[in-house]
């Protein structure tokens, strides 16, 4: 579909894959944003077009996992596949996340409830919940620490100050006992094999990417004394896939300018909440995403008001301010891909049905946009 | 039809034992040929050297934990950029450089064969989607086998045939090219945190040892017919002396040995090349290696070359790369691989103030010089353990020139310059020895009998660079020979001019090659039967999405072989 | 120099640097390149250069004059010479500097003196996050020279600082210090909470308050005054070292007259021998 006046109005494939790649190329600097719920190979040659409109390509990353990114920038991170934990892990942590919730299979397949080479089962292992309230998952758990929001990070240096058998000065610290800190920290050195299973309530609470620093410090401290891993709770089905090809093909996760020519990352600066904050993209095309409806209402607005193009299975409230709309076939629905899972494993979707007439694979649509805007620059 | 024909030059083709011959090389449709028409394109190589295309045997440039490499290191990349062209897509550089820039630079060095070393087979598919973003090159990766479980389990049972035919069955779901061990039990250890000490400790819970690991993939990899013998990252890279463990690597397979092509590869020796007893007194143990290679023919090396710069160690040796965190205080990333592997990755600055590193710096370079045969020495750095594989011109200065290593020698830890034996070695690679030990015997190695080489039938892969080998002195003129290697003049790829001056001209894609094996039939069944029992037990995928397509490879090329009689 | 549009998509602005304007004719500086967005534009089409070749080559200074907030990177890796903007300025004001001199009538973007090794900063607004550190991944912040704020900071100021000043007369936003290594900084104001988070080393002095001190810092002595640039502060002082969780031997000085909440850690004062 296509903006004509004030309504979205249905046109041809190729209209609008014109009219899109006209916008882009005329910008100066545009905004590719989205990739978290759409296949590895699209994300590929959404690389190749950002580079070619000289534009900055990001994901979701920015405003949920990015914290950790950042965080393993300075401290590293030590991490695995899935099937490490449920083969070995008699401790596993679950920080800032609900997975009763938020990823309901997790606890049965990966998490206490499994049964690996090595653990039994529930009785050969141990749930810890750290959180802000008694969750679903936190009723679970065999021991839960109740914090105060936002204290995380004080909370993590005084685990890791016990884990070094060193002395807690303050009585409470992010409203835990000194003494539980202690026990907590007794549980942790004491484990065969200990992870923590992070979620946004560690990323995105007061400190983000400083949380994680303190928390891959502290994982990585207790592997002087046991077998310790991290790993985070990825939310979007493909954003880890976003990360990797887009590190692969430009060297940073996300956030990546290329208005230069060359891959600059800057997250604060080159990240798609903060450019369009500020207003400084001048276009944005937007993939299997919906930043209007889940951004904040300022940065919203921003995006409305420039040129905007989307590719979506669904209507959503970003499509519904578009300039330009594509509705795209449903990954692993309609169409195969490759995604990666939140240990990095590769899996391929396959395709089960045929989409609608008409409604194309996002890899369709972005290399039908990419090649017009080869056309239109004369490459 | 396309020809060309890379005209006049000083060629230099080992494997067709061409030692500096001024000749024409002509390439018809990607192959070498006799002759081509007027018509062809012309590759004025006067007054140059002609090799075949670079065939690189180990180098980590794709997969799982180089990308998170790249993840862990933005800083590494920030200053080193690849801008976009009309040819070429944008990039980074430095240690871990991006997928696109890594075919780039490679080519722009002459290289046009490179193999990744070191896959973790549950996450092949990560491999080769970064390999078909990696153009410029043929490439292939090595899964890893040597702490696999189900390996182990029939290592232990003594099951060899059913154990080859999942040998088999492997490298045709990860679309692999030969068998790779990395610290072969070590690194299941390492899932624990916990280590083992050289060939003979059992591993925790599966109660093999490294030496029946090694024992029985070496069998297997004869039995099979693999075109490259095992691939061997030794146990005790940790240990400060530890060169013996090398050699009892080698030895441990030397009664298996039957003639022809050896049959053990241990890769970047110079980590495995240490004598002492702790870090203080590490010494070389390179003359002690040299001389147990130079006795025996079933064991080849390649060396791991430090270069003294900023760089990033990546391996699948968990283990040894959180005890290099250890030491160097640096930030530590670990990636431990269900049922299979692990995989660790440390940034490192190599310094010629600092004791071990010049230690180091001398035992690779040792190596090259005492072993004789420059056919079973191969020179790679390891990128990026040892250094940036963009120094490959600077290593090959250091093995043509007694000159260019004393320069650096001059500038060493002293007390560490004492210790070494480099000083008192004479010999100098000839541009022949360069080309076999960077091209032809690499091939040979792979069992590549299309590369590596500029006879008919050929790929046309091969590299010119401005230096007249009969005008200059490599050993004085050594920063030439670095200048010119750095920039091919000309890169050609199956017939077609990808490098000119040093500037990318056109891209390709490049091919994967990989290697399908058959065994028989009814043992192959049998060994599925038994994996579709278990495989999900061990993994936490299922096996029907294990495999991976041939058509998941952006091109490629298959090498089939078929198993022996018996194992 | 005095902008002439406005701007909204970024600007890099990295030839505003004495460095790459001394010794060039009016024409060449007019014609000095730099990236709006993924255009390639001339000084000139956004700026109206005013010239003035009689000053010494050596004491090169460039006045701005305009809303330079989309315009980053002035004055990077400059050596000697002067910046003056009247106005506000953009992201990366005098990263990797060396030398010379940039002062700022208004605000200023994040990473202010990233990487600086010397010359001095002065910002008589308010700056952004990252004052005076590293690059991302990077372990190597500011090294050197001299950073003024008259306003505010944001978070993670001083972000694996090695070296050199860092002063702020208004408040400061969380984790200054943040892995900070060597130099000094002072923060006037208040400071939002986390002061010196993962320091090894180097002086953090609060003249303000600032609302926990986190718990891997150990109390040290109630000390009478500190020195910052020459300069003696009367206290008295809450004297901490940290952060224990990196072995650090960082110190965090905070001043006790305006941290009540923080009068627990008298009780660790060692008393004098009777």
């Amino acid at each position: 579909m296509i903006r004509r006046g004030d309504k979205l109005e249905p046109t041809s494939f190729e209209e609008a894959v014109s009219k899109a790649a006209s916008i882009l190329s005329n910008a100066k600097y545009p905004l590719l944003f989205g990739w978290s719920l759409t296949s590895t190979e699209a994300t590929c040659v959404g690389v190749e077009l950002c580079e070619l409109v000289g534009g900055v390509i990001d994901n979701n990353t920015g405003f949920c996992h990015g914290p950790g990114l950042i965080g393993c920038h300075d401290i590293g991170v030590s991490t695995c596949t899935l099937g490490e934990v449920r083969h070995r892990a008699d401790i596993i942590v679950y920080w800032g996340a609900n997975p009763v919730h938020a990823h309901p299979r997790h606890i049965t397949r990966y998490g206490v409830m499994s049964k690996g080479r090595f653990r039994e089962g529930r009785k050969q292992r141990k749930m810890i919940v750290v959180d802000v309230r008694k969750t679903d998952t936190a009723k679970m758990a065999d021991l839960f620490i109740e914090t105060d929001p936002n204290r995380d990070y004080e909370l993590l240096s005084a685990l890791r100050m016990a884990v070094k058998g060193e002395e807690l000065e303050q009585e409470v610290i992010a409203g835990v006992s000194s003494e539980k800190i202690e026990e907590l920290a007794d549980m942790l050195v004491a484990c065969e094999f200990g992870i923590i299973f992070y979620g946004v309530g560690l990323t995105m609470s007061h400190g983000k990417s400083r949380n994680l620093d303190a928390a891959l410090s502290l994982v990585r401290d207790l592997n002087r004394l046991t077998k310790f891993l991290i790993m985070p709770m990825r939310g979007h089905f493909n954003v880890c896939g976003a990360n990797e090809v887009t590190s692969w093909t430009t060297g940073y996760p996300y956030a990546v300018d290329i208005s230069r020519g060359y891959p600059y990352y800057n997250p604060g600066e080159t990240s798609a909440v903060d450019i369009l904050s500020r207003r400084e993209c001048d276009a944005a095309l937007v993939i299997s995403s919906d930043p209007i409806a889940h951004l904040p209402l300022s940065v919203a607005k921003n995006l409305s008001e420039i040129p905007l193009i989307t590719i979506d299975p669904h209507v959503t409230a970003t499509t519904m301010v578009s300039d330009v709309v594509f509705p795209a076939a449903l990954m692993g629905v309609e169409a195969r891909g490759s995604l990666y899972r939140m240990d990095g494993v590769v899996l391929e979707c396959k395709k089960l049905l045929d989409p609608p007439h008409d409604v194309k694979t996002d890899v369709e649509v972005v290399r039908a946009i990419l090649n017009r805007v080869r056309d239109l620059k004369r490459v | 039809m396309s020809e060309l024909l890379v005209s006049n030059g000083w060629v230099y083709d080992p494997l067709n034992r061409i030692d500096g011959e001024r000749m024409d090389i002509a390439i018809r449709d990607g192959r070498v040929v006799d002759g081509v028409s007027a018509s062809a394109r012309i590759v004025d190589a006067s007054g140059m050297v002609v090799m075949p295309g670079g065939v690189d045997i180990h180098s980590h440039i794709a997969g799982s934990k180089v990308n998170l490499g790249r993840m862990m290191r933005p800083e590494d990349h920030e200053k080193d950029v690849e801008s976009r062209t009309s040819v070429m897509r944008a990039g980074v550089g430095r240690s871990i450089p991006s997928t696109f820039a890594t075919g780039y630079r490679y080519a722009r060095m002459g290289y046009t064969t490179v193999f990744e070393p070191a896959t973790p087979p549950l996450k092949a598919r990560h491999t080769h989607e970064e390999l078909n973003d990696t153009p410029m090159v043929d490439k292939g990766c090595f899964p890893l086998f040597g702490n696999n479980w189900l390996i182990m389990d029939y290592l232990k049972d003594g099951r060899l045939d059913e154990c080859a035919a999942y040998v088999s069955w492997m490298l045709k779901a990860t679309k692999g090219y030969a068998i790779k061990l990395v610290n072969p039990g070590g690194v299941e250890a390492w899932g624990w945190g916990k280590y083992v000490s050289g060939l003979d400790e059992p591993v925790p819970k599966f109660d093999i040892t490294p030496r029946e690991i090694i024992r029985g993939l070496c069998k297997i990899n004869t039995f099979l017919n693999l075109p490259h013998p095992i691939h061997v990252h030794t146990n005790d890279l940790a240990r400060a002396g530890n060169y013996e463990t090398t050699i009892k690597t080698m030895d441990c397979v030397r009664d298996l040995y039957h003639g022809g092509k050896p049959i053990i590869h241990i890769t970047h020796v110079q980590f495995t090349g240490r004598s002492g007893t702790d870090w203080i007194n590490v010494g070389s143990g390179a003359p002690e290696i040299a001389d147990y290679v130079n006795k025996h023919e079933h064991a080849e090396i390649d060396l791991g070359q430090i270069i003294f710069t900023d760089t990033t160690t990546m391996t699948a040796d968990g283990g040894f790369q959180f005890l290099l965190y250890m030491i160097s205080g640096n930030k530590w990333g670990n990636t431990d691989v269900e049922a299979e592997t692990g995989g660790g990755i440390v940034p490192f600055h190599y310094k010629k103030s600092n004791y071990v590193n010049c230690i180091q710096w001398g035992i690779g370079l040792e190596l090259a010089l005492m072993i004789e045969d420059p056919w079973r020495v191969h020179m790679t750095t390891d990128h990026p353990n040892a250094g940036p594989f963009t120094e490959y011109p600077r290593v090959i200065a250091w093995l043509m020139s007694k000159n260019a290593r004393g320069n650096v020698e001059r500038k060493l830890n002293k007390s560490a310059h004492r210790r070494l034996n480099v000083s008192s070695l004479d010999r100098e690679y000839t541009f022949y020895e360069v080309a076999i030990t960077t091209r032809a015997a690499t091939a040979k190695s792979l069992g590549l009998k299309d590369k590596g080489h500029l006879g008919l039938g050929a790929d046309g892969d091969v590299s010119v660079y401005a230096i007249n080998p009969t005008t200059i002195n490599p050993s004085r003129d050594y920063r030439l020979v670095r200048k010119a290697l750095r920039k091919a003049a000309y890169t050609i790829k199956d017939g077609k001019v990808l490098v000119k001056n040093g500037e990318v001209v056109a891209s390709v894609p490049g091919k994967t090659l990989w290697v399908s094996s058959d065994v028989p039939q009814d043992t192959y069944d049998q060994m599925l039967t038994n994996l579709k029992e278990r495989f999900e037990d061990y993994y936490t995928m299922r096996m029907s999405n294990y495999p991976i397509g041939e058509d998941y490879l952006k091109a490629s090329r298959r090498f089939e072989t078929v198993a022996g009689q018996r194992i | 120099m005095k902008l002439t549009r406005q701007l909204t998509v970024p600007v890099d602005a990295s030839c505003i640097s004495p460095d790459l304007l001394v010794g060039k004719t009016n024409r060449e500086i007019q014609t000095l390149e730099l990236w709006e967005g993924n255009q390639k534009v001339q000084l000139c089409s956004m700026f109206d250069i005013d010239v003035n070749s009689d000053a010494p080559s050596n004491e090169l200074k460039i006045r701005i004059h305009g809303d330079l907030k989309k315009v980053r990177r002035i004055g990077h890796g400059m050596t000697s010479g002067t910046i003056e903007a009247e106005g506000d300025v953009g992201m990366h004001l005098g990263e990797e500097m060396s030398g010379g001199q940039i002062v700022v009538h208004g605000n200023a973007g994040s990473w202010v003196g990233s990487r600086m090794e010397g010359g001095r900063i002065s910002i008589h607004g308010n700056a952004g996050d990252f004052v005076g550190s590293a690059y991302r991944g990077s372990r190597f912040g500011m090294k050197g020279g001299i950073v003024v704020i008259e306003g505010n900071v944001g978070a993670e100021m001083g972000c694996w600082m090695k070296g050199g000043t860092i002063i702020v007369k208004g408040n400061s936003g969380a984790f200054p210090g943040i892995h900070m290594n060597d130099g000094t900084m002072l923060i006037e104001g208040d400071c939002e909470d986390r002061a010196g988070a993962q320091m090894t080393g180097g002086k953090i002095v609060i003249l303000g308050t600032t609302p926990s001190i986190l718990p891997s810092f150990s109390f040290d002595e109630l000390r009478e005054k500190v020195k910052v640039e020459e300069q003696k502060i009367h206290g008295p002082f809450y004297s901490f070292v940290g952060d224990v969780t990196e072995t650090g031997k960082g110190r965090l000085f905070v001043k006790a007259s305006s941290n009540p909440q923080l009068k627990w850690c008298e009780a660790f004062i060692q008393k004098p021998e009777e």
